[in-house]
């Protein structure tokens, strides 16, 4: 473990900008967001998470797979330095693990063979993350029903808690201790591991309790023909709000843009909200109506996702929940269904 | 008054003069109503009305391929001034048949805007609320705090001339005549005498923020085309990226394609998750429209939409300069 006094951060985030570019949580209009910083003054502290999601970092809204010109097909060049994140969350760092199991982590393809996503890995595999605990969760915060909590370490390279003066940092992975050990000699005689105790009760004393979601999946392997997707889905009017600051959906479209010779192919968020997501050349949606499309919502993130990777694909930072026109709460859906 | 309400709705129901009404029921968060659908009497008791019943309901008319209307022959539906005003666009458009739609009035004193409310404490956590005399008692872990109402109302409550519903089949409660605003546009104004490049400099700011996610246009009960012209791919009309050069566009269309349309209920600003200004430049357009056409959307039912008709005494400078 490291002890760094908390005036030290800017020491530390100059230190790593040296090998790698450096994104934290900043102010980002009236929102908060993960951007690119320079030094640690932009960083803002104390939020119990961004308002959008770090998910951009490793992918990004939009993002050029190639361009196209009269001498051929070019690729954008590789990011010189590699990516170090500061200040994720347990529910972020937890969720950019599920989006390399999708991305990063050899996605078997029929013909029996393995793929892996060039642009997520290049930016992916070589990042330094350095999770945050979280001492003050939201009331909107159900990362309980996910097994993960305030101080779950899963995802980190780097494991920070933060006390009233102090950061104190543990390596995680094997990339985590390297970099720790190469910044700050080791001391664990100044850890006060009774503090950090009780931050980790007070914060997980802030979460509501848990509900217990174990039999969701099978709940929903039964309930595909239920009139309760009618009765969940009546309110939503299919913005994509909620898949937009999801930390966790991943679905995309690949967009093609040019003109006389010259163009560029992209690959942008897609939202299984919108009603031209699985819209066929024929013209045929298999999901041509609200219901459907919050189906596929629900489904892909407490059973598909189970299917493939046997976990949920939802780390309950509540973003979705905070953004909702219309209140249409996930937590009220995943308790309706269990009751089903 | 909610009480008169649900007996009002409680009667409509049992007597079958409608198969469903829509309202609002309290939410999950602070401050947050969310849409009730209400078909039986039992329903009716979650009915609630206050300053926290943000969404423009009428929406639901014309979402997802018109389904609601498809499904029962006879909608009931709650409304302040800017949804009543919804309701009489969506009459004057050929939209509703104005005989299948059950409108019950409610006098709206304005709506808070959760935005305006974070922003004063700081985006600190509210546990605890109330609302008495025309003040927002908040309550955190940290903090409390007394708010008046005219610091935390939705800009286009600030900005409404019609609280009240002017079509309705029943109304609770008394029904107030149109306000006179003075400064209705006073933002606008300020916007207008700034030069066109600063005027573009702010919009560029301001759409720069966008992530496409269309909840503005999803909310909005002016909107709502079969296919959306960012929904056209084959071949695609706009760019999806959220760079500002492809925002712009979307924002800037909408913004025409509601000009005149537009009944100032502010759901697009509220429903903004990045917190856009969407308002000032639908009251541009509004402003333009009452001044070169003297119409203002959804306050006639018997008044064609402003595009079906034409006065020889109009302003046509725009053709013949």
């Amino acid at each position: 473990m490291v002890k760094i006094k908390k005036t030290e951060l800017s020491g530390l985030i100059n230190y790593l900008s040296e090998k790698y570019q450096v994104f934290a949580p900043v102010k980002d209009g009236k929102k908060t967001s993960f951007q690119k910083i320079k030094s640690a003054d932009e960083i803002i502290d104390s939020i119990p998470n961004t308002n959008l999601s770090p998910k951009s970092i490793f992918f990004p809204q939009a993002e050029v797979l190639f361009k196209y010109d009269e001498n051929g097909i070019k690729v954008p060049k590789k990011d010189e330095k590699p990516f170090a994140v500061w200040g994720m969350r347990n529910c972020d760092a937890k969720s950019v693990l599920m989006l390399n199991k999708v991305f990063g982590n050899a996605h078997q393809i029929p013909d029996n063979k393995m793929y892996n996503d060039p642009y997520w890995k290049q930016k992916y595999d070589s990042s330094l993350i350095f999770g945050l605990a979280c001492n003050a969760p939201l009331s909107t915060c159900f990362c309980n029903w996910f097994d993960g909590g305030p101080f779950d370490e899963k995802g980190s390279d780097v494991f920070v808690i933060e006390t009233d003066d102090h950061f104190i940092m543990n390596g995680i992975s094997e990339k985590g201790k390297k970099f720790l050990k190469e910044y700050k000699k080791d001391d664990k005689s100044d850890i006060d591991k009774e503090k950090i105790e009780s931050l980790k009760q007070k914060a997980e004393s802030y979460l509501s309790e848990k509900v217990d979601i174990s039999n969701i999946y099978d709940k929903l392997n039964k309930i595909w023909d239920e009139p309760i997707w009618e009765e969940i889905s009546s309110k939503c009017i299919n913005c994509g709000a909620c898949t937009f600051v999801c930390s966790t959906c991943h679905c995309f479209d690949v967009s093609d843009e040019g003109k006389s010779g010259k163009g560029q192919r992209i690959r942008l968020w897609d939202s299984c909200m919108f009603p031209i997501f699985t819209n066929e050349a024929s013209g045929h949606n298999p999901r041509g109506v609200s219901v459907q499309r919050v189906k596929q919502r629900v489904m892909h993130k407490y059973n598909y996702f189970m299917d493939n990777y046997n976990e949920h694909l939802c780390t309950g930072c509540g973003r979705c929940v905070l953004v909702c026109p219309v209140n249409l709460d996930i937590r009220e859906i995943l308790k309706k269904i269990i009751k089903v | 008054m909610i009480q008169e309400l649900r007996i009002q709705i409680k009667k409509l129901i049992k007597d079958k003069t409608v198969d469903l009404v829509i309202g609002w029921e309290k939410g999950t968060l602070p401050l947050t109503a969310t849409p009730l659908f209400m078909k039986t009497e039992e329903d009716v008791d979650r009915l609630i009305f206050d300053h926290t019943c943000r969404n423009n309901l009428t929406t639901f008319l014309t979402k997802d391929k018109r389904k609601l209307g498809k499904q029962y022959d006879k909608i009931g539906i709650i409304v302040k001034g800017c949804d009543g005003r919804s309701i009489v666009l969506y009459s004057v458009e050929k939209q509703i048949k104005r005989e299948n739609v059950v409108i019950i009035g409610v006098p709206c004193n304005g709506i808070i805007e959760k935005k305006k409310v974070y922003q004063k404490i700081d985006k600190k956590e509210i546990l605890e609320y109330k609302i008495e005399d025309e003040q927002l008692y908040l309550k955190g872990r940290d903090f409390e705090i007394t708010l008046p109402f005219d610091e935390v109302l939705c800009d286009s409550c600030l900005s409404c001339s019609y609280p009240d519903a002017l079509e309705t089949d029943h109304f609770i409660g008394d029904a107030r005549e149109k306000l006179d605003l003075p400064n209705e546009y006073s933002q606008v104004e300020e916007f207008e005498k700034k030069p066109s490049e600063e005027r573009w400099e702010l919009i560029k700011e301001e759409y720069s923020k966008c992530i496409r996610c269309y909840a503005c246009r999803n909310v909005c009960p002016s909107c709502y085309c079969n296919v959306c012209f960012v929904d056209q791919n084959d071949p695609q009309w706009i760019g999806k990226t959220p760079e500002v050069t492809d925002s712009i566009i979307f924002h800037l269309i909408r913004n025409l394609h509601v000009a005149g349309r537009c009944v100032n209920c502010g759901a697009c600003v509220s429903a903004c998750p990045v917190d856009i200004d969407l308002l000032m430049m639908n009251k541009k357009v509004e402003k333009e429209i009452k001044e070169r056409f003297n119409y203002t959307a959804g306050t006639d039912i018997n008044e064609k939409p402003f595009t079906a008709t034409f006065c020889e005494n109009e302003k046509q400078d725009f053709i013949m300069s």
